[in-house]
């Protein structure tokens, strides 16, 4: 029962909180007395013992410290594995936040670099506009200085002809360009958009995710049998011979049931 | 003693009534539960999802049963699967909702994962040898050991009324008689009729129908008021209900009918009672007759216990019957206490 002192000692140590003299000093604390853990120990031990001895006598108490003994281990150990548990579901849902953080970042990156995009596609086609515009302007003022010095028939019919075939063929250029880099734009807005439903379909899983993990129940641990050990008849049983015999009875049909189902 | 003795872990004994309608465990870290029979599987990937499980049980695969494919593997009493080796799917199907069932029984026992766990389990009389290895291959897989007993036999095991002992179980479906003279009753032991719960439910309706004129009611209503003030013999209070007549609540008196109605059970318990008797051991029917033990939910009829013994007396020439305080977990309670006083090596041996 070596386990038992050293568990008692942990299991005291792990209760004890930790403080600084500093802080006691603040407190107005002097001095203060030590208590070894050892001490506590024995102290625990002699005082199982003493109240077992005021109502038990000999090997009869030896039994029933050493079932409590046994019972305190097990009830640390079973402790133990439940905290086990508890860690791994927290694990689990620490990291499906964690996922569910990371998939908000990048949703949100992604919204952002579909805004720019579609803002500086408008201005890119603004500014070409404006380009091409001006030089369409310039080329018709050359066309008409130069049929003015050629001293043609009138320039208002000049001015007319020139426009009427300059837009056309601009119109024309600008209209097939437009379309190419629309469906060029279109694509990558497309693409765009289509990360984001994907992402926005992730985010949605890992949040159920995240809350079948926090709808599962802190483990079931079980609740004990009030039967350390296996029972059978007492002794000083009513019809205490004829159970012993219908127990007979059913052990050997049940046997012959196990060997038929193996056979 | 075996090595077991000395480990520290403890010992879970878990009684368990395997019925046709419900399946009750008791258990000995104090837990008692019942759930209805009942399995359902989600029946397509959608109801899966939205469900968020594999199998339901009890009363929530009754609830949501329309998304489901739902098994009653006690059906009858008996389990379905038969262990044939031209087993077909159905077959495979039930087996599985009937090992399901089980474990399922066993968790709400809520035993602790370092303690042995000995289940004895009452299974329906007339299951056949091959149904009952079935029930037993789906057990094994949940606990340590595992033993199976007639449920009449659990019953009466539960007052120590070992032997010579008429156990009458009044169910939903039928009403089951079985003589006890050992373990496990055989054939010739054993008187079934279908008048039982439902069959009192179908007269009670008939019988309002017929004397309240426009009064609405369901099935269920009438199962409830039965429940309530089931009695035969002499009432002891008027079983006064309210009743909607065209959306109105109306007030009834229904005592007359409902005495009538649970009536309908004496007669074919004491056809019952007197074939038992009568092809008993000359020597030992007059102490059969006064071990008759009433069991089953039905049994929670009042005054029934007095209106056998006084049907008894008028055709048998006498007769003692008890009804079991506890009809819900008497075959529950009884596994238990046979479970607890099985010796240790036989439940080694059966491991
Ligand atoms: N208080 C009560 N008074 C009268 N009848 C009742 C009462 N409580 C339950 N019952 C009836 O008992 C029946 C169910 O009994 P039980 O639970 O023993 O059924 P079961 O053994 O599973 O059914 P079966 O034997 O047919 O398989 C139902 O008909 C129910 O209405």
């Amino acid at each position: 029962m070596g386990g038992f002192k050293e568990s008692l000692a942990a299991a005291v140590r792990q209760m004890a909180f930790r403080t600084s003299l500093d802080s006691l000093k603040k407190k107005g604390v002097q001095q203060v007395s030590v208590l070894g853990i050892d001490r506590i120990v024995a102290l625990v031990e002699a005082a199982v013992h003493r109240s077992l001895r005021s109502h038990l006598v000999g090997i009869e108490r030896e039994a029933v410290a050493d079932a409590t003994k046994e019972e305190f281990l097990r009830l640390l150990r079973s402790n133990e594995d439940l905290q086990r548990q508890k860690s791994e579901i927290e694990r689990l849902k620490e990291r499906a936040e964690e996922e569910i953080d990371g998939l908000r970042r990048e949703l949100a990156t992604r919204h952002q670099e579909l805004q720019l995009r579609l803002e500086q596609g408008a201005q890119a086609v603004a500014d070409r506009y404006e380009g091409e515009n001006a030089a369409i302007a310039q080329r018709v003022g050359e066309v008409l200085r130069s049929l003015a010095g050629a001293g043609a028939p009138t320039v208002a019919d000049a001015e007319a002809r020139v426009v009427e075939l300059v837009l056309d063929v601009v119109s024309g250029e600008r209209r097939s360009a437009e379309e190419a880099r629309a469906a060029l734009r279109d694509r990558e807005v497309e693409n765009l958009q289509r990360r984001i439903r994907k992402l926005n379909d992730a985010l949605g899983q890992t949040e159920q995710r995240l809350q079948e993990v926090a709808a599962m129940k802190s483990v079931d641990d079980g609740i004990s049998s009030i039967y350390r050990e296996v029972q059978g008849l007492r002794p000083g049983e009513v019809q205490a011979q004829k159970k012993k015999e219908l127990m007979a009875e059913i052990f050997k049909a049940n046997l012959e049931l196990q060997r038929k189902l193996e056979g | 003693m075996t090595e077991s003795k000395q480990k520290d872990h403890g010992v879970l004994y878990i009684g368990m009534d395997l019925g046709t309608s419900r399946t009750s465990i008791s258990a000995s870290n104090g837990v008692r539960e019942t759930i209805f029979s009942v399995v359902g599987y989600p029946k397509d990937v959608v109801s899966q999802k939205l469900l968020k499980k594999d199998v339901l049980y009890g009363k929530e695969a009754i609830d949501k049963r329309l998304s489901l494919k739902v098994y009653k593997p006690l059906e009858k009493g008996v389990l379905k699967y038969t262990g044939d080796a031209a087993m077909d799917g159905e077959a495979k199907a039930n087996l599985k909702a009937a090992q399901d069932l089980i474990g399922e029984a066993i968790r709400h026992a809520r035993p602790r994962k370092d303690e042995l766990v000995y289940c004895v389990i009452g299974a329906p009389a007339e299951a056949s040898v091959k149904n009952r290895a079935a029930i037993v291959e789906a057990a094994r897989a949940h606990v340590d050991s595992v033993m199976l007993c007639s449920e009449p036999f659990s019953v009466a095991y539960g007052l120590d009324w070992l032997e010579d002992v008429l156990v009458i179980d009044i169910g939903a479906g039928t009403t089951d008689l079985c003589r006890m003279h050992g373990t496990m009753p055989e054939e010739t032991d054993q008187v079934m009729y279908d008048v039982a719960g439902d069959a009192v439910d179908a007269e009670l309706a008939r019988l309002v129908a017929e004397s309240c004129p426009g009064a609405q009611f369901t099935v269920q209503m009438i199962k409830e008021i039965k429940e309530r003030y089931g009695f035969v013999g002499d009432s002891a209070e008027r079983a006064v209900v309210e009743l909607p007549v065209a959306g109105k609540p109306t007030t009834f008196d229904l005592t007359q009918q409902i005495g009538k109605a649970c009536s309908i059970l004496i007669d074919p318990i004491l056809k019952g009672i007197t074939k038992l008797v009568a092809t008993f051991d000359p020597e030992f029917q007059q102490k059969l007759k006064n071990r008759v033990l009433l069991a089953g939910g039905g049994s929670m009829v009042k005054g029934l216990d007095s209106a056998v013994e006084k049907a008894m007396r008028e055709r048998l020439g006498g007769g003692k019957v008890v009804r079991i305080e506890e009809p819900i977990y008497g075959g529950a309670n009884g596994a238990l206490k046979i479970a607890h006083d099985m010796p240790a090596d036989y439940w080694e041996q059966l491991k």
